[in-house]
């Protein structure tokens, strides 16, 4: 079975964690409980009739207390970047991890999710302040961890970008 | 040796799993800790420890980055950073893997986290979870911010709605709060104002409005007043270098708080413009110009009005000799009494005769009714005899008589009447040779001259172009409404400088008119002139192609005013009699000119 690594970057509590619970277990919790370390998952998935086995690394979100290691986007074969529609400077941090990953494993797919589109009232995020990385992503998409809107699909699109690239 | 190694054993304080890593192996050292094996391999019984590494994405990937470290051969240790892997081992559990070297050999420690042994999980949970709330308070704030904003933006959207159809009524807006304090000035009431707003708000309109302090009080005390006795305040600004403003300024309470006031301003001096012009066309003022010749001229009409005298006025046509005449009555003793005009040209013996002296009843056919003349109805004024070159010879007898008697006899009728008229007479002819010709009584003329004036035609005074250009115009763009017109294109006025003017100021006036009627833009342009304008360098009037065009003006005219030659005489810039010899000289046919 063809395996693919698939990294998850974006800000602290942006919602990575919760996306890969919601795509793994389908479910959801409120309460945050920061990733400290790497978390590793794996979800078997059929893409365009291949059987391919996503191995999921959750990173810890960038920030003040903790950098994301460039070595661990090593082998990857894509990724995705989360964004949180209600706080705007999760753009910047996305922006910057997308720079990471450019330069550590060079131009492979990522789809980016903006995240808690459930709280679409909330959102301060608009589309114009992403334009630029939309422009790059091969998917872009409002999603919500909480309600599962859009996330299957999201992984979905990812594994078929990665299968053909 | 000071000590053995210690037994393998012993690490397993350290509830760790080490391993050596040996060419293509892991083998295990010492004994397994107590969390081996882990969950995904708990199936898997005799599953070598090794393995562990084979079956963990994680270890894989840090078994790389400790393969180059060990490779590099730097001193100390290559941590892995925490990690979990639940289907491996377990929801909840941390682990850290650490490559160290001893001498060539190469190991691997495994150490594993329970949940209650991460110091740095709650301190990493609590920074996060504050810089989380911070910034959800910070959101609230800047949401409760944007939805004040907009509603601001709203109220002001509205607010600039209501000026703009202010603006569109030509009324402009001052607030004043309690205080009578200016506190806001729409851009209308800016621009009629015409002063800097910065300078009115905070004060009151005494200290701040650019009006005479006296309109400023009477239009805060009408504020005082109840609101059924306010009346419309009248306010004129008389500025320098520019016309005045009429204002009528209209005094309200605001509906929202009536301690505070808001003034509306109408602009009302094109009424004003008009109503100026209704009553003072006749002043002497009417007369523009200040180069010598006119500042002459006026000087001789000061002298001359004084004194009882007929005058003989002397100027090509349209040089504005009936403005001299009656700035010659209004200055003399006889301004309260009438000032009539008549003119001489065109009209038959009995019927100009009848029209100055007056008639019986039955004098000639149509005579229907006793009739006064205008000497009669000029009784205590001036009469003006304009184009008197054009009397026919038995009037101008009675005339003569007239003048030596002072006293008048009306046709059909022998009874004389005294008449106290002043004559004055106007002529674009020159009389003398007339006089020569035997058309014109020397007797007469003599009489009649015995003061003259001499007014200059434009051409000879090009000066006063600009000066007559600004009058016209300013009057024209009021009485056509065509306020949006805001002056002449500089190659405009050089045109006219340029130009002969044979109807003189008369044409000039028309040549203006003609312009503003066609004029599109914000400026007149020289295409906006009257054709005989557009090609004015060999400016002289005898020039065949200018006699052309004039006869093309004076039919275009005709058609304008669909025949009627008084009405296209005025067009043309000439005078009724010019205008007839014109027809007649250019060969303008009845049919042609009633078509
Ligand atoms: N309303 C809502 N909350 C979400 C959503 N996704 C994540 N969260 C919450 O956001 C917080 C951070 O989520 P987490 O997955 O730990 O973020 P991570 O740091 O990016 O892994 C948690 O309290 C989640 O319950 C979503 O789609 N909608
Ligand atoms: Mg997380």
């Amino acid at each position: 079975m063809i395996q693919k690594k698939i990294c998850m970057l974006g800000g602290f509590a942006v919602g990575k964690t919760s996306l890969v619970k919601r795509l793994i277990s389908g479910m959801f919790s409120e309460k945050y409980l920061t990733t400290v370390g790497v978390k590793i998952d794996q979800k078997s998935l059929s893409v365009c009739g291949q059987d391919l086995l996503l191995v999921l690394w959750d990173l810890y979100g960038d920030d003040d207390f903790q950098k994301v290691r460039a070595s661990y986007l090593q082998g990857a074969s894509g990724y995705i970047l989360v964004i949180d529609g209600t706080r705007k400077e999760t753009v910047e941090v996305a922006g910057k991890l997308h720079e990471l990953a450019r330069k550590t494993i060079g131009p492979v797919p990522f789809v980016l999710l903006l995240n808690k589109h459930d709280l679409v009232n909330e959102w301060v995020v608009e589309s114009p302040m992403v334009s630029d990385l939309s422009d790059q992503a091969c998917l872009v998409s409002m999603v919500s961890a909480k309600t599962g809107e859009g996330v299957e699909a999201a992984f979905s699109a990812l594994s078929e970008a990665m299968l053909k690239s | 040796m000071s000590g053995s190694l210690p037994d393998p054993s012993f690490l397993s304080v350290f509830d760790a799993l080490i391993f050596q890593k040996t060419a293509e192996r892991f083998d295990h050292l010492g004994d397994l800790p107590s969390w081996f094996p882990p969950p995904g391999l708990r199936q898997e019984i005799d599953l070598p420890p090794g393995q562990l590494v084979d079956r963990s994405f994680f270890l894989q990937h840090f078994l790389h980055e400790a393969e180059e470290w060990w490779e590099s051969g730097k001193r100390g240790q290559c941590k892995s950073g925490l990690w979990s892997e639940p289907a491996l081992f377990g929801e909840d559990v941390v682990l850290e893997a650490t490559a160290v070297r001893h001498r060539s050999l190469r190991y691997v420690i495994l150490q594993r986290f329970g949940p209650d042994f991460l110091p740095i999980q709650p301190l990493l949970q609590k920074a996060r979870e504050e810089q989380l709330s911070h910034r959800q308070a910070v959101n609230q704030h800047e949401r409760i911010e944007a939805q004040l904003g907009s509603r601001l933006a709203k109220s002001e959207q509205e607010r600039d709605d209501v000026m703009a159809v202010l603006d569109g009524l030509g009324l402009g807006t001052i607030m004043l709060n309690a205080n009578r304090d200016v506190t806001f000035i729409s851009g209308k009431a800016r621009e009629l104002l015409q002063t800097d707003p910065a300078r009115m708000i905070g004060r009151t309109l005494v200290e701040g409005s650019p009006w005479k302090p006296a309109d400023s009080v009477r239009v805060e005390e009408m504020g005082r007043l109840p609101g059924s006795q306010r009346q419309v305040v009248p306010v004129v600004m008389d500025r320098k270098n520019r016309s005045a403003t009429a204002l009528e300024v209209e005094v309200q309470d605001d509906p929202r708080d009536p301690r505070k006031t808001i003034l509306l301003l109408k602009d009302v001096s094109e009424m004003e413009a008009l109503r100026r012009q209704l009553v003072g066309p006749t002043q002497f003022h009417n007369l523009v110009g200040k180069c010598p010749a006119m500042r002459a001229v006026y000087e001789r009409i000061g002298d001359i009005a004084v004194v009882d005298v007929p005058v003989l006025i002397d100027g090509e046509t349209g040089t504005g000799k009936e403005l001299v005449a009656r700035a010659l009555h209004q200055l003399s003793p006889r301004h309260e009494h009438p000032f009539l005009p008549v003119n001489c040209a065109g009209l038959t013996d009995s019927l100009l005769g009848s029209q100055l002296f007056g008639h019986k009843r039955g004098a000639f056919t149509g005579a229907t009714s006793d009739h006064e003349g205008f000497f009669e109805s000029a009784e205590g004024g001036t009469l003006l005899l304009d184009e008197i070159g054009d009397m026919p010879l038995s009037i101008q007898t009675t005339l003569l008589r007239v003048l030596q008697e002072g006293e008048i006899i009306r046709l059909g009728e022998s009874r004389p009447r005294k008449v106290n008229v002043r004559v004055l007479a106007a002529t674009n002819q020159p009389l003398q040779e007339l006089v020569d010709k035997g058309v014109f009584r020397a007797d007469l003329l003599y009489r009649i001259r015995v003061a003259r004036l001499r007014l200059p035609p434009l051409r000879e005074r090009r000066e006063d172009i600009p000066l007559l250009s600004t009058a016209f115009f300013e009057k024209s763009r009021v009485a056509f409404g065509k306020m949006q017109v805001l002056g002449m294109a500089p190659e405009t006025m050089q045109r006219f400088l340029r130009y002969s003017w044979p109807g003189n100021v008369r044409e000039l006036q028309a040549a203006l008119e003609y312009a503003l009627i066609h004029c599109r833009s914000e400026i007149i342009l020289p295409t906006d002139l009257p054709p005989e304008l557009c090609d004015v360098f060999p400016a002289v009037q005898s020039s065949p192609f200018l006699k052309s065009n004039e006869r093309q003006r004076i039919l275009d005219a005709l058609a304008q005013t669909k025949g009627k030659r008084a009405q296209a005489a005025k067009l043309v810039g000439m005078s009724r009699s010019t205008f007839y010899r014109r027809l007649t000289e250019l060969n303008i046919s009845q049919e042609e000119s009633s078509r």
